[in-house]
């Protein structure tokens, strides 16, 4: 039986959702995984809701859209208002930004949420980095995919400019994953 | 057609398909004169032409390779293969409805990317394949088929279209003209960049008939009346510019 | 023989491409050197990536005033001697059609890949569709045959937009890549190999360029500036390619040649994939994204005991009438979902006695397992 584990991120448009989806996919690939990804485009992707979403499986995948979500992502309050019903309940998770998001108690997921725009604001100086900052927390909360394969699916797709500050939120995502794992 | 340039003609074609009096004819002759002058290669030509009277010109008499495409359409299929293989020299010949209507937006973006292409235009101001309905070369009250009364609407200075649109070497010659016209065909073969020469060539069957010039002779004489230099033109008032043509090289 | 295996020119390995990209690739792949296009959803991807791709090979990249003169240049480019290409969608795709005639009458090898969005007309520019099926295939006027493939995944926008060139290049006819919004826009994991296989048009010195030469029934084609002084025409005409517009044997003769050429070769041009037929009581026959669901249901309905298969079309074009006619044999049932009103299913019907159910979804959205699920159950 192939293992299939579906992501979907979530935000508002100019979060760099679709570019997170991009990387988190990427790496997958980077680790031999079968990967479909598809992501809101054309208007929605600029303004409004925006969501990227991404198969993971170890063989060929069947229907490559998200089905429903193994693992849901919210960057706004928006998106998780509109998603978090969306998620499997018991073996399910939800990432979702403190700073925005007051999480519903009714739901049997389990819930992790993390400062995420308040550490690429205050700490990283930058508000468009939250997004990695959710990847870093991501991976290691779930091991998804392996750091290695998203530090090398940055470097693939970021630009020279903001590779560093990239990589850097990784890694403070990694600290704040950490802190729920252990 | 003289025997000196029989070599140019494809082997097989009999007679050309015009109407007697027919200025496509002249001006069928009058490109492989300049062509001769050159001592172009024949192997090295493509001719595009679109869909009309004048887009039998080249196609498929010409002996070198000839792409006849649709109405319209001979300028984009022609910068495909100037494109791909720069070292064709690429001559399109085509009719005024062709090239200036249906093909209009082609024709402006041609001119815009001033591409090496070598235009001459068939200009009978009229669609005289179709059986001469009014054009966007029709001049103001002329008769034709769809416009029984005099056409209502202004021509297009094909010159000053192309010109103003980033052609860089345009002249208007008529086939009663002709030693300025093999001039000029010249010119615009050497010429690198996108050349356009609008040649006013006379058809008696749909245009003439229907404008009280009943006789191909008539049609011819009435141009050699109408057609002047520019310098000649300097002098005249108007309204005398307006019965006349201006013809020459306005950009080289 | 005519075909030879070339090293990739992308270097072999995993890559995570969406569909557009990919097809981008196998273009390149399979030698095309020159692209004309005009912007349009959701197809611009794949001529923002050749733009560059090309430009790296040394082929030539155009963006033309509109898509009438996308798909003539790239015809133009063509005679040249270029393996040449243009993408679009579905108002794009209506423009060329005067031109795609021009190139089954002319028999010029070149590749259209339809980024199909949900119509008619600019209906929903991104959103998905699948109603340009039968265009594809009757959009220009006349009697003439082109070849269409639906690829459902990333990975086959990039092995059937090679496989489309060499198609068009075998047969000299235009090939089409019917792919959809969901497929252009879908990122994949792709493999690309070492090595492909790439067909050139066949030439001959002093050759007919529009008769039948040798058993295949497709002429050789020079290419302009080889000094074959090639006559190229849309008029009807004889095999050098003069007009012959008041012969009725020669119009006859090319009409039914340019016809005749592509379906003598269906079994080499169709390919389909069977999905646990064996002993299935109801197929779905389906192509493009939708085959995705299909292929989930089906597996889906299986493990809850109900015998049932999937019929893929990989060519829409020419039909595969013998395939689909054998399928309804053994079935009871088919059920054709698509994106459309029904445009498969119709020439499904045309195929089979058995029952045939279109189901047809024209909301811009994909269709989804669900809907699927619940539909079959119901049968
Ligand atoms: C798309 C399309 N529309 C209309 C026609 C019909 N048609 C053929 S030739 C022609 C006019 C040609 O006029 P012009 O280019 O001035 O050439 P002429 O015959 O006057 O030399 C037209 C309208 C066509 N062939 N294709
Ligand atoms: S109809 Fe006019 S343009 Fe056409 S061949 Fe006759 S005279 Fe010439
Ligand atoms: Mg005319």
């Amino acid at each position: 039986m192939t293992e299939i584990k579906q992501v979907r991120l979530s935000g508002f448009g100019g979060q760099g959702v679709v570019l997170a989806g991009l990387l988190l996919g990427q790496a997958g690939v980077f680790d031999g995984k079968y990967i479909s990804g598809s992501n809101s485009y054309g208007a929605q992707a600029r303004g409004s809701g925006c969501k990227s979403e991404i198969v993971f499986s170890d063989g060929p995948v069947d229907f490559p859209h998200l089905t429903i979500a193994d693992i849901l992502i919210a960057m706004s309050r928006g998106a998780y208002d509109n998603y978090c019903t969306d998620v499997r309940t018991e073996s399910g998770l939800i990432l979702y930004d403190q700073g925005f998001v007051t999480p519903k108690d009714n739901l049997k997921v389990k819930h992790l949420g993390i400062p995420a725009n308040e550490v690429s604001v205050k700490r990283l100086k930058n508000k468009q980095v939250s997004n990695i900052v959710f990847l870093g927390a991501l991976i290691e909360a779930t091991r998804i995919v392996s750091a290695g394969a998203i530090r090398k699916a940055i470097s693939m797709h970021v630009s020279e400019r903001f590779r560093s500050l990239n990589l850097k939120a990784l890694q403070a995502g990694m600290e704040l994953g950490r802190e729920f794992n252990g | 057609m003289v025997r000196a340039l029989e070599k140019y003609i494809r082997p097989g074609v009999k007679a050309t398909p015009f109407c007697p009096g027919c200025g496509h004819g002249i001006l069928m002759g009058l490109i492989l004169r300049a062509i001769d002058d050159l001592k172009m290669d024949m192997k090295k030509m493509l001719f595009v032409s679109g869909i009309g009277c004048a887009a039998w010109i080249p196609s498929p008499h010409y002996n070198g390779d000839t792409l006849h495409t649709l109405h319209g359409r001979a300028l984009a299929f022609a910068t495909g293969a100037k494109l791909y293989n720069p070292d064709l020299c690429v001559m399109v010949v085509s009719g005024d409805g062709d090239l200036s209507s249906i093909g209009g937006n082609h024709l402006i973006h041609a001119a815009r990317r001033n591409i090496d292409l070598k235009v001459i235009c068939a200009n009978n101001m009229i669609y005289g394949m179709t059986g001469g309905q009014v054009a966007s070369t029709t001049p103001r009250g002329s008769k034709t088929s769809t416009t029984g009364e005099g056409n209502p609407f202004r021509p297009f200075d094909l010159c000053k279209l192309v010109e103003g649109a980033g052609a860089t070497y345009v002249a208007r010659f008529s086939v009663t003209q002709p030693v300025s016209l093999i001039d000029s065909i010249k010119k615009a073969i050497l010429h690198v960049g996108f050349s356009f020469i609008e040649v006013l060539s006379p058809c008696p069957t749909q245009f003439g008939r229907r404008n009280r010039l009943d006789r191909p002779d008539e049609m011819m004489k009435d141009l050699i009346q109408r057609c002047i230099l520019e310098q000649e033109a300097e002098g005249l008032t108007e309204e005398e510019k307006a019965e006349k043509i201006i013809t020459g090289e306005f950009l080289s | 023989m005519p075909f030879r295996w070339v090293k990739s020119p992308f270097p072999k390995g995993t890559y995570y491409f969406s569909g557009n990209e990919a097809a981008a690739e196998g273009a390149i792949a399979a030698g095309c050197r020159f692209y004309a296009g005009y912007p349009i959803t959701p197809s611009s991807e794949l001529m923002e990536r050749i733009a560059v791709r090309l430009k790296e090979v040394g082929g030539v990249f155009i963006q033309m005033e509109d898509e009438i003169a996308s798909i003539s240049a790239t015809i133009g480019a063509s005679w040249a001697g270029a393996k040449a290409m243009t993408a679009t969608s579905g108002p794009g795709f209506s423009l060329m059609q005067e031109s795609i005639g021009y190139a089954a009458f002319t028999e010029t090898p070149c590749v259209i890949v339809d980024v199909q969005r949900a119509g008619p007309c600019t209906g929903q520019a991104t959103k998905v569709g699948s109603g340009d099926i039968m265009q594809a295939k009757w959009g220009s006027h006349g009697d003439y045959q082109v070849i269409a493939l639906s690829p459902w995944s990333s990975q086959e926008m990039y092995d059937l937009t090679l496989r489309a060139f060499n198609l068009s290049e075998q047969y000299r006819v235009p090939a089409m890549v019917m792919a959809d919004e969901a497929v252009g826009h879908l990122r994949e994991t792709i493999r690309v190999a070492p090595r492909v296989e790439v067909w050139d048009r066949k030439k001959k010195k002093g050759g007919a360029p529009f008769d039948i030469e040798g058993e295949d029934g497709v002429p050789p084609m020079a290419a302009f500036g080889e000094g074959e002084r090639l006559s190229v025409t849309g008029s009807t005409h004889d095999a050098y390619g003069f007009r012959k517009t008041d012969d009725p044997e020669v119009h006859a003769r090319l009409v039914g040649r340019i016809n005749q050429k592509i379906l003598n070769h269906k079994r080499s041009i169709i390919e389909t994939e069977d999905y646990l037929l064996e002993d299935a009581e109801v197929a779905l026959i389906a192509y493009g994204f939708t085959a995705r669901t299909s292929l989930y249901a089906v597996k889906r309905l299986r493990k809850e005991g109900q015998k049932i298969g999937m019929l893929r079309l990989k060519t829409l074009w020419p039909f595969s009438d013998e395939r689909v006619a054998e399928v309804g044999k053994k079935v009871k049932r088919i059920m054709v979902p698509e994106m459309n009103l029904g445009q498969v299913a119709g020439e499904v019907k045309r195929c089979v006695v058995c029952d045939v159910i279109s189901l047809s979804q024209t909301n811009g959205e994909v269709i989804g397992p669900e809907l699927l699920i619940e539909t079959l159950k119901k049968i």
